[in-house]
């Protein structure tokens, strides 16, 4: 079962709207860094963050104590349903499913709840934050405005999380009852996360992310949403969404992808939009690119936009089927010129592509990918 | 990865059975252990060990021995570093796996709401206090929320199988079971692992409490006299497969799931619809899914968590569409599980189609005024059980039933 891309809505450190973002994208355009500290601590980390600008027209009530992520995730699941011209009504609620994609979920909320108990005691823990901590709020606030009453899923993982969600949507548009199925990934930066991401060596403290250098510096963590509107129809198709697979050990992990690979280049591939973020993944990314697609024109966006984990996915899949739609790749920022692959090193033509691998490896043990096709 | 791609499979709805199950939670270590202390009908809700609740009005939980959880597994250093979630995880994918060889599942579908959200607690803890971090990389590793069902998958399956964490609040492992039941039915897949886990943790009991919904008395499903919810933890497994496919290879059949419902009510991000709704619908959906009426089902393992809102809302969705069909909510004897709960309770409505026999709503006095329902008081009691009912709500207004067919019925 083929399924097509209806919409698509972006929020991103680069800005928001699929249209401006790409522009900026291909004008070799990157986020700006801000710092962000933490009362307890001396460490200062760099993030990507998304402006308010995007997120004030938002003024459903559900979203008034709301934490960033599900504000984020409204309004780029808003963009992808205008951007497709479907308004959910009461005809059509049920028939419109809802897969939302996380990693860390509203981690800034979840923080805040928690120092409130460890600073000064579970008496002055908030009944208003605490429903907020929950994975499945943004996919709760944005069902309610838009008054989808059947499924609604919300995934979790790691960066190939996006990809299992879309996984996930071909599973549930097997139903023949279902006509779309939105697919939402989101994610909001923190101090705490950048804290354990560096602690657990995958982060760096300053930009840029630098991938696939042989020096694995790390990541620099970004915020924001993608969201995608798959239904039966439209230019472009999601000819398979692997199922992926999970790997055990970080030096398991290109064999895993490899296998993966394979399954997704039947046929000929124009171009990979990869998930090289800086870190080992990248490595493990690259082995697998040599050995199965050695020729094909590989982009990843992440040194522009971050590492968004939980929105990451999503923002692959629209960076991928703009690019197919615009036959045209941006340019891989700060990538090492040395490396064996093909990287799209400038704007790069695409002028008779017809297909593209989405490729995501997340850094805790799971791997997705994905094949669009023009139709 | 034998996925199907076959559009004749694909275009018939497959029967789907269970070939295997396992469960860890307060009622004991394994199917066996948990019929007893079903039959028994045991209250398993004891005093919190594991965090402070002086702060709480709530003081009790069901929990799982550690001592217990430890024993048998692997005692090297990498299983000691593995969260107690899966450790949960572990035991009931081994339970499950000794019953079911040649079970290669193509996908796992697996519900939780937090992961091993304790680990979460230590560093942040940590941080905040100046305390020792020397622990924190193995913290923030085995904390996200999908490295319990990977970590089992590894220790017991030995394969990389790719796998789904759903977190739909409390309706997480019945949204879980639920979906890997259409993956199989759909055709598109033979064999899914599904099931659920969480583990106890502070952040959680400390919200629920805040919220006040949890209860310092006794946990009372559907009472007039009810308090609120007692939290719990756990983590059950049930293997899915194809029901033509597991008999043709002599697979034991334990029971087959036939249908599957899901809403969402909107209505508010903690509370249901008071009109009902949303499980009426979950319900209904459960009810058309398997092709079958109210009349056929001849047990219900409520959600029944003994808040005033959920007991109320679920006990007028049931009996807007059942009459007098035995119900029971099981969290009176082992708490709330939350992403472990759905999974769990699918496990005793297996067994309750197994033995025979229907699970008890212990600490029961007398019925709502409000609601017309026919409890399963206090002790457990021999019948004849073809069908079951499991229902699960969640935060957010994700409400979900699963529908269980006893084999041969």
């Amino acid at each position: 079962m083929s399924l097509a891309i209806a919409g698509m809505g972006l929020v991103t450190p680069l800005g928001s709207g699929v249209d401006s973002v790409w522009r900026r994208l291909l004008r070799g355009e990157e986020a700006s860094a801000t710092t962000i500290s933490e009362q307890f601590a001396d460490r200062p980390y760099a993030v990507f963050r998304v402006s308010e600008s995007p997120l004030t027209g938002l003024a459903h009530r559900r979203l008034r104590r709301a934490s960033l992520i599900s504000r984020f995730a409204a309004a780029a699941g808003l963009e992808a349903l205008r951007s497709a011209g479907i308004k959910v009504d009461a005809q059509n609620a049920e028939r419109i499913a809802l897969i939302f994609a996380v990693s860390n979920g509203g981690v800034i909320y979840t923080s805040r709840f928690y120092r409130d108990i460890v600073e000064t005691g579970a008496q002055s823990a908030s009944p208003l934050l605490f429903p907020e901590t929950v994975f499945n709020a943004p996919a709760s606030h944005l069902a309610a405005i838009l008054g989808v009453n059947g499924t609604t899923y919300t995934v979790v993982g790691d960066g190939a999380v996006g990809l299992l969600a879309v996984k996930m949507a071909e599973d549930v548009m097997a139903n023949k009852a279902l006509d779309y199925c939105l697919v939402v990934g989101t994610e909001e930066t923190d101090w705490l996360l950048c804290d354990a991401y560096r602690r657990w060596r995958l982060l760096r403290l300053a930009p840029p992310i630098e991938p696939f250098s042989k020096r694995n510096r790390g990541m620099i963590l970004g915020e924001g949403a993608g969201a995608i509107l798959l239904g039966r129809t439209g230019p472009i198709a999601i000819e398979r969404a692997h199922p992926g697979g999970c790997y055990e050990k970080r030096a398991e992990a290109d064999e895993i992808l490899k296998r993966m690979l394979k399954d997704l280049n039947q046929t000929e591939t124009d171009f990979v939009i990869s998930s090289a973020n800086g870190t080992f993944i990248d490595h493990a990314e690259e082995r697998a690119l040599e050995q199965v697609v050695p020729d094909t024109i590989i982009y990843t966006a992440k040194p522009a936009l971050g590492e968004s984990i939980g929105a990451s996915g999503l923002w692959q899949v629209i960076v991928g089927a703009h690019a197919l739609h615009c036959r045209e790749l941006p340019p891989v920022l700060h990538a090492d010129q040395n490396i064996s692959l093909r990287l799209s090193c400038s704007r790069t033509p695409l002028s008779d592509a017809h297909s593209a691998i989405i490729l995501s490896s997340g850094i805790n043990q799971q791997v997705a990918g994905l094949r669009l096709a023009l139709r | 990865m034998a996925q199907l791609g076959s559009s004749t499979r694909e275009n018939i709805p497959q029967r789907v059975a269970v070939v295997a199950a396992g469960v860890v939670s307060p009622l004991g270590f394994g199917l066996t252990e948990t019929a007893h202390s079903l039959r028994k009908a045991k209250d398993c809700v004891t005093e919190v060990t594991r965090f402070s609740v002086a702060e709480c009005r709530c003081k009790t939980a069901g929990q799982v021995s550690d001592d217990r959880l430890l024993a048998g597994l692997d005692k090297g250093h990498h299983a000691k570093r593995l969260h107690r979630a899966s450790h949960m995880m572990i035991h009931a994918l081994r339970e499950a796996m000794a019953q079911a060889s040649k079970f290669e599942p193509e996908l796992s579908v697996i519900g939780t709401t937090s992961g091993g959200m304790s680990y979460g607690e230590h560093y942040y803890r940590s941080l905040c206090q100046s305390g020792d971090l020397r622990h924190a990389p193995t913290w923030i590793s085995n904390y996200p929320a999908q490295k319990p069902a990977i970590d089992a998958q590894d220790e017991v399956l030995g394969v990389s199988v790719p796998c789904q964490i759903i977190a739909n609040a409390c309706a997480s492992g019945t949204n879980a079971i639920g979906h890997a039941f259409e993956c199989v039915r759909s055709g598109r897949y033979q064999r899914v692992l599904t099931g659920g886990y969480d583990a106890l943790s502070e952040l959680v009991f400390t919200g629920f409490d805040s919220l006040q919904a949890s209860t310092p008395e006794k946990c009372r499903p559907f009472d007039r006299r009810r308090a609120g919810m007692v939290l719990g933890e756990g983590a059950a497994i049930m293997a899915l497969e194809n029901l033509d496919i597991a008999r043709k290879r002599g697979a034991p059949v334990l029971a087959e799931i036939i249908g599957y419902g899901i809403s969402t009510d909107n209505f508010h991000i903690t509370q249901p619809n008071p009109s009902g709704v949303g499980p009426q619908q979950a319900m209904e959906r459960a009810l058309h899914s398997a092709n079958i009426s109210p009349e056929d089902v001849d047990y219900i393992n409520a959600h029944g968590t003994a808040t005033t809102f959920n007991d109320a809302v679920e006990g007028k969705a049931i009996s807007a569409l059942f009459d007098g069909v035995p119900v029971s909510s099981t969290k009176s004897m082992m708490g709330h599980s939350l992403g472990a709960a759905g999974a769990v309770e699918a496990v005793v409505c297996l067994l309750a189609l197994q033995e025979q026999f229907l699970p008890p709503n212990i600490n029961f006095g007398a019925l709502d005024n409000d609601l017309e329902l026919n409890i399963v008081a206090n002790e457990s009691q021999s019948a004849t059980v073809h069908t079951a009912l499991s229902n699960s709500f969640g935060f957010g207004g994700t409400n979900a039933s699963v529908l269980m067919r006893r084999i041969g019925a």
